[in-house]
Order: C-alpha cells, then sequence, then structure tokens
C-alpha cells in the first residue's frame, strides 16, 4: 500500500527467515493518521517526524513481540471524513494502534470511529493515542477505555502559566483573557476565569474572535488597552497569535502575553522583537536543561526537536514503557492488553514523568513554562531569540480533576 | 447503440452488486465513497448543468442531510422505532427545506450573482454550525451508532456499502427520470432561454426555486448516506472544499452529460484513494488533471468517452496507441520531476544535506540519483520530450486534417 509498509515489510521477512520458528509472530503496526497535505500540513509532518523517533528508538532495542514496529502514513488531509475513510482503510490493513494529533474536530472523528470499531470487532480492537487534541470533551463526554491524550489541555496550561508568571512577578492583577471562536478557545476562556482566583488576578475583559479570519487585530488592540491590563493570556494559534502580537507591538502598547502556541515554527522570525518577554506554557521547550534528549534527536532526525515533534517522541516512549511489561510470546497482539499497560505506564521523560490517569485517560504531566528571551542558547528561525527555561510545574499541580461527564466502560 | 447501452450498464451494476465481498474493508469503503460522491455530483448536476445555475454552496444542503441522518440515528439509539436503511430520508427532508428557503433566495439573481449567493449561504453555515453545539456538536461534532434492523447489524463495511447502493440507485433512476419529464424539459429550457420560458406563461423564478430543492433534497440523501457510513458529522461538511469538490466532479465529469459527473466523482475518489498515500504531491498532481481536462477535453471525462465511443471505427487506430504511449511517458516526466523536486526541497533533504558536503544522493522510486548530475535530468527530459512529441504527433492525426484546429488538444473531446 504505502512504500513504508513495503520496505517494513521487507525487512521483517528478511529478519524472519533469520530466526527460525518465529513464523506466526505478529509485528505491532502503527497507522499515523495525521494531515499530511493540506493547511495543517506543518503540524500534521511534525507529529510524524516525532512519532518515528519513537518507533525507530524501540526498533533499536529490538523492537516488539520479536519484531520491529511497523509504521503506516495515512494522508486525512485535514478533514474527519478523509479521516473517517482512512481510519477503515487502517483497520483493514491490521492496525493495532492510530495516532493522530493536530485538530480536535478530526480527533473527535477518530475517536469516535475507534470506540464504534472496537464495540463491533470485539477481540480486533484498535488503540488511539491522541497526542494534541486538546478539546475537553475528548477525555469528557467522549472518553472512552482505547483514547488516551498524550498532551496538556486548556486548565494544565492555564495553571501552569499563571502560576509561573505570578512567582516571576510578571503576571499582575489584570489579565486580559483573548481567545478563539471554539471549543479550544472557549475551554481556555473558562480555564483563565477558572484560575483568578487560585493565581490572584482579575480578569478584566475576555473576548472570543473568528477563528483565523481577522486580517486587522487594531480594534480588539484597542479593547485591550481601554481594559489596562498588565497580561494578555491567549490560547491563539497560527496567524490569529501572530497578527495578535503585530496589532500589539504596532500600536506601541505595552503588555505582556501569556502563550500556549507561540513555538510553532516561524512565530518568532515573524513577530520579531514584539516576541520578546512573551511566555509559553506547553509540554516541552529546547533549553540546556533537558538538553541530552535535544541532542538524541538531533542525531538521529537532524535537526533538534521543535514544537509538537516531543509530543511524539514521549507518547511512544509512554508506549515503550508499556511494551516492556508485556510479552505475547511472539503470538498475536492483544491491543487491550496494551491499552491496560499503557494505563500503568510511567514514562521518565526529559521534562519530568509522565502517567496516564486511568479515569479518563488524560496524561498526568508537566506543563513547562518558558519565556522569549535574546541570545538564548538554542535559537530558533534563524533569529538570535529563543525561549528561556522559567519553570516546570510538576504534574500534580498542573492537573485538573476527572470531568464528571465521562463515564469509561471498562472491558472485562 | 441501445442495446450496447444497456449491456454495459448491466455489466456496471453486476460489477457494483457482486465485487465488494471479494475486496478488502479498504476497498469496499473506497467504493462506498465513491457512490456517495456520484450521487453528490448528479443532484448537484441537475442544478449546475440542467438547469445552467452554478451553485457554489451545495456543502450547506449536504450538510443539513448529514446532520439531518445524523440525529434520527441519534433518536432510534433512543429507542425510537425508525428503520435504519430510511435514515436517509431525514437528510431528503432537511435538504428538500434548505434548498427551498436557499433556492427562493439565491434564484432571484442568476450568473455570478446567484453563485455568490450560494456561496454566503454555505458560509453562513459554516460559521454559525460550531456555535450551535446542541445541534452540530461543537468542533468534534455528534456522533451516533447505527442500530441492527431487521436481522441486519449493518455494523460491516459491507452492509453499508450495499445499503448505500440500494440507495444511489434509486436516487440515480429518479433523478434520470426527472429529465424525461415535462418538468425536467422546462429545467434544459431554463438554462438555454430563460426569457422565453418567461413568454411561454411560465413563473420562472418558482420553476428555478422548485429545480434548487429537488437538487438539494438529493445532495440531502448524499449527506445523510455519508453521515450513515461514517456515523458522526462536524461543521466542517460545510466548508469551501466540500462546495468546490462536487464543481470539480461535475465538470471533470462532463457536465453536459447526464452520467458525466459519475465520471469525474469516480475519478477524484479513486484517484485519492490510490495516490493519496503514496505521495505528498497528490493534491498538485488532482489540480493538473483538472487544468488538463478543461483546456483539453472542455466535455469532460465522460464527454470524451462518448465522443470516443462514438467515432471509434472511423479513427485510425495506430495515431491513438501513439497519443496514449506519448500520454503516459509525459505523465511518468511529469511525477519524477516532481517528486525529485519534493525530496530535494523536502526536511529530511535539507537534513541529509547539513550532515554531508555538497549534494548528496537521494533516492527516489526505489534507486539512488545524484542530483547534479545531467543523466539524472535526461531521464524526464527524454520522457517528457519524446512524450509531448507522440502526443501532438498524434492527436493531430486523429483529429485529420480538416479538425486541425485542435492540434494540440490532448484529447479528441474538444470535436463534439
Amino acid at each position: 500500500m504505502n512504500k513504508t509498509l513495503t520496505t517494513t515489510a521487507l525487512a521483517s521477512l528478511m529478519t524472519l527467515g533469520a530466526q527460525t520458528g518465529a513464523l506466526t509472530a505478529e509485528p505491532l503496526k502503527i497507522g499515523i493518521i495525521e494531515s499530511l497535505s493540506g493547511a495543517q500540513t506543518s503540524t500534521g509532518r511534525l507529529y510524524a517526524s516525532g512519532i518515528h523517533y519513537g518507533v525507530e528508538r524501540i526498533n533499536a532495542a529490538g523492537g516488539f513481540n520479536g519484531e520491529p514496529i511497523e509504521v503506516v502514513e495515512y494522508d486525512n488531509a485535514g478533514g474527519a471524513t478523509e479521516a473517517a475513510d482512512k481510519f477503515r482503510q487502517a483497520a483493514a490493513d491490521g492496525v493495532h494502534i492510530v495516532i493522530q494529533g493536530s485538530s480536535s474536530a478530526i480527533a473527535g472523528q477518530i475517536t469516535a470511529d475507534v470506540r464504534k470499531h472496537n464495540l463491533r470487532n470485539p477481540g480486533e480492537e484498535i488503540l488511539y493515542m491522541n497526542l494534541g487534541a486538546e478539546a475537553m470533551e475528548l477525555t469528557g463526554d467522549k472518553c472512552h477505555f482505547y483514547h488516551f491524550r498524550f498532551t496538556t489541555t486548556a486548565p494544565m496550561r492555564v495553571n501552569a502559566l499563571t502560576a509561573a508568571m505570578a512567582e516571576a512577578g510578571e503576571l499582575g492583577g489584570k489579565v486580559y483573557a483573548m481567545n478563539q471562536n471554539y471549543s479550544w478557545g472557549q475551554d481556555m476562556e473558562a480555564a483563565i476565569k477558572a484560575a483568578a482566583d487560585q493565581g490572584g488576578y482579575e480578569v478584566v475583559d475576555a473576548v472570543l474572535h473568528d477563528v483565523n479570519k481577522i486580517q486587522d487585530f487594531a480594534p480588539f488592540v484597542a479593547r485591550i488597552k481601554a481594559a489596562e491590563p498588565d497580561t494578555v493570556i491567549t490560547g491563539n494559534w497560527s496567524n490569529d497569535l501572530l497578527l495578535l502580537m503585530k496589532a500589539t507591538g504596532d500600536a506601541g502598547l505595552d503588555v505582556r502575553f501569556g502563550t500556549t502556541y507561540l513555538d510553532q515554527p516561524g512565530n518568532i522570525s515573524n513577530a520579531g522583537d514584539t516576541a520578546l518577554g512573551h511566555y509559553i506554557a506547553n509540554g516541552y521547550v529546547n533549553v540546556p536543561e533537558v538538553s541530552e534528549f535535544a541532542e538524541a534527536f538531533k542525531s538521529e532526525s537532524g535537526d533538534y526537536p521543535v514544537f509538537v515533534e516531543p509530543q511524539g517522541a514521549f507518547a511512544l516512549g509512554a508506549l515503550d514503557e508499556a511494551l516492556k511489561t508485556l510479552d505475547f510470546g511472539g503470538g498475536e497482539v492483544d491491543v487491550t492488553q496494551v491499552a491496560l499497560a499503557l494505563e500503568g505506564a510511567s514514562y521518565e521523560s526529559p521534562v519530568g514523568t509522565i502517567t496516564v490517569r486511568p479515569e479518563d485517560h488524560q496524561t498526568i504531566r508537566p506543563v513547562v513554562v518558558s519565556k522569549v528571551v535574546e541570545g538564548a542558547a538554542f535559537p530558533v528561525d534563524g533569529t538570535d531569540m529563543g525561549f528561556e527555561l522559567i519553570k516546570i510545574v510538576p504534574a500534580e499541580d498542573a492537573i485538573y480533576p476527572v470531568q464528571d461527564s465521562c463515564d469509561m466502560q471498562r472491558p472485562g | 447503440m441501445t442495446a450496447s447501452k444497456l449491456i454495459s450498464g448491466a455489466i456496471a451494476l453486476a460489477a457494483l452488486a457482486g465485487l465488494p465481498p471479494l475486496l478488502d474493508a479498504g476497498w469496499q469503503n473506497a467504493m462506498n465513497t465513491m457512490l456517495i460522491a456520484s450521487l453528490y455530483a448528479l443532484a448537484f448536476n441537475l442544478l449546475a448543468g440542467q438547469a445552467g445555475l452554478l451553485s457554489f454552496g451545495h456543502a450547506a444542503y449536504f450538510g443539513v442531510g448529514s446532520f439531518a441522518a445524523l440525529h434520527l440515528m441519534l433518536a432510534t439509539e433512543d429507542g425510537l422505532a425508525f428503520p435504519t436503511p430510511l435514515l436517509p430520508l431525514a437528510g431528503a427532508a432537511a435538504g428538500l427545506l434548505a434548498g427551498l428557503v436557499a433556492g427562493w433566495f439565491s434564484t432571484m439573481r442568476s450568473g455570478v450573482y446567484f453563485a455568490l449567493v450560494t456561496l454566503a449561504i454555505a458560509e453562513l453555515f459554516h460559521s454559525f454550525a460550531p456555535h450551535l453545539k446542541a445541534l452540530f456538536g461543537g468542533e468534534s461534532g455528534i456522533s451516533g451508532m447505527r442500530m441492527p434492523w431487521a436481522g441486519f447489524t449493518f455494523g460491516s463495511t459491507l452492509e453499508v456499502y450495499y445499503l448505500t447502493l440500494a440507495w444511489v440507485l434509486v436516487c440515480g433512476a429518479l433523478l434520470w427520470a426527472y429529465t424525461r419529464t415535462p418538468f425536467g424539459r422546462l429545467t434544459l429550457a431554463i438554462r438555454d432561454n430563460e426569457q422565453r420560458v418567461r413568454f411561454m406563461g411560465y413563473d420562472a423564478h418558482v420553476t428555478k426555486t422548485v429545480i434548487f430543492a429537488v437538487s438539494a433534497m438529493f445532495t440531502g440523501v448524499a449527506g445523510a448516506l455519508q453521515a450513515v457510513s461514517n456515523e458522526t458529522a462536524n461543521y466542517v461538511v460545510f466548508g469551501a472544499h466540500v462546495s468546490s469538490q462536487v464543481v470539480l466532479y461535475a465538470y471533470v465529469g462532463g457536465a453536459t452529460l447526464f452520467f458525466g459527473p459519475v465520471f469525474g466523482a469516480v475519478a477524484f475518489t479513486f484517484f485519492a484513494f490510490l495516490v493519496s498515500d503514496l505521495t505528498r504531491s497528490w493534491l498538485f498532481y488532482q489540480g493538473l488533471i483538472f487544468v488538463l481536462v478543461m483546456l483539453y477535453a472542455p466535455t469532460g471525462i465522460g464527454g470524451a468517452l462518448t465522443d470516443y465511443l462514438r467515432n471509434r471505427r472511423t479513427r485510425p487506430a495506430a495515431p491513438m496507441v501513439l497519443a496514449m504511449v506519448g500520454g503516459v511517458a509525459t505523465a511518468c516526466g511529469v511525477v519524477f520531476v516532481t517528486e525529485a523536486l519534493s525530496v530535494l526541497f523536502g526536511l529530511d533533504y535539507a537534513a541529509l544535506r547539513r550532515g554531508s558536503e555538497g549534494l548528496p544522493d537521494f533516492s527516489l522510486f526505489g534507486l539512488t540519483w545524484a542530483p547534479l548530475s545531467p543523466l539524472t535530468w535526461a531521464l524526464p527530459a527524454v520522457l517528457l520530450g519524446a512524450g509531448i512529441a507522440a502526443l501532438r504527433y498524434g492527436t493531430a492525426r486523429l483529429a485529420g486534417p480538416t479538425e486541425g484546429a485542435s492540434a494540440a488538444g490532448a484529447n479528441e473531446g474538444v470535436t463534439t
């Protein structure tokens, strides 16, 4: 079906020939259903490269079940319908685990597909590792046993961001919430309001705006100016973040930003000096404190890990921990056993321990808060700017309670 | 002629009904997608090809049909006794209703203005839907489950395929029957000369509204079939690409023929199914095919095929073969250049280049190539040069001395 598949198939055939008697061994098959063409390609590609890095590490250490892990890429072209088609293709190809990350809309489709597939095909379950879709309902209303989310969510990011900024004395007492008007932005706004008491700040104004449609943020900047906040917290990504920061710089408004996607490649170089002093809360950032992983990644892939690449690598690290506890003796892969092992796995990532919460399969993980500075150790985008670590907020401080809406049916 | 049409129709039906059980679930699903796309294209073409009203917003009715079927599906999950195979009826009703309202407004204008109004209506749905969470389920959409009915579980792709097949055949037959009715003739008259229709005493606005609503109704059925197949839908189904896709189906397939759009739908869905996981440049190839078809076969694939079948006895075979070989060679050359460039300008190669001096070799199609070697580029140059020459020579001979004007045409479809 695919070049990668053919080469891995050939490779596994050759290893099969080498070791006699292991003819029934079933390799673990991973399907990446990601946006590999269309508007979200740049992000989808990075998820895929992080996953490939993680898989190569497992395979270098001997693979699983006596076979190297096989990876097949499926292009969902950024659409939920296409993702549904690719999921069915992946199921027909006998994939055990599907991985995706770059859109909550697509994640909503895939998680529903996985749930129904598993209901209808007992014994042939498929596990879904969600690397980046942060919509709360995925671990709330839509939660199910075979969905695992290996990323932060809005409350985790906001709690960590406000705590670290307050500790650094850079949050101030007045916060302005500026977000995109869809599930992610709404989750962010709710989280910013919910963290106000604990963070010791007041939300002076909150705005939800159209996603990726606004070319001129000047009217919004005027509103921000009128509200006189110390800090603007925003979940904006891509163009919406960039244009917002540019408009703020153009208007000469001296306000600090607390962001969640400032590390997306291109953001810093486009924003220029405007980006200096702004904060970001995410799952990883290239700093000397955690550079061992960065160097290992670079020697493997040729570049330092950026943006969401570590998410893929860490999730595969957690999977590796889970697989180490399993032994199918070269027989068939039991996905339910893999899921149970993944629940119990604890992975030492370069930024701290990552575990899975069994109640809703949200990962409990540290949140990294950093700041854009000049002359950084790992400059980004060809500028001399980069990130400086402010604080790694421990997992137990960043996590939020399980949502009431999650009603998970467990197997057996 | 009629007999051969009957025979080819029977063969197509037999293939549609008999082939899927022999295929794997991925192929079954691809055929299912193809059927839904075909119905969508046929319904769209009633408006665009037959009535001459080019809609840029058919995603609105496709999406409305999807969500209507899903809500009914959710109700059956909660215990409503409604047979699963009839779920697309909800799509038909919702499409008809939405089509009546939207059609009334948009058909007040014609031409570009009509197209813009339909575009605006679809965009209205697209921007409102994420905010109406109860109705459209927010970003991650709503999700239902097909309930078993009369011994069928509707759990496997194959069962869904046959359900879709039945609906598409019935709807296709109804749409065909429509063209044979006096109202179907009136539809063509609207396209050809609206003024005259008005002078004949018909209310053109009401007529166009009805045509719009019928097209939206069958579009709604297609949307519902997709919802039945996917069991989920989110607001993205109202997006511009769902609207533009069907325009491509219809015009690449051939909007002037009743079954033309089906060729486009089949070509595009299978192209996406087969090529999208092989190369990242598949959207580029898709665009290229569209441009070439529009340039050299304005009547679409369907038009070119009928033209070929009609004239196949009078056409010499040698130039035809030559043109085809030339076409394949040209295609290979284009693919080689595109793939080589996408490797050379890709991230992996950039990483490779940093690790070594000069320009390292790259691998493509299982072979290793030196980027600066003339031999590497001689291959596509020869393929393109010889291919285009053979194509031009062959098509010029095909067109014959009297039709030399279309010598550059890659296809004889230009002559209708």
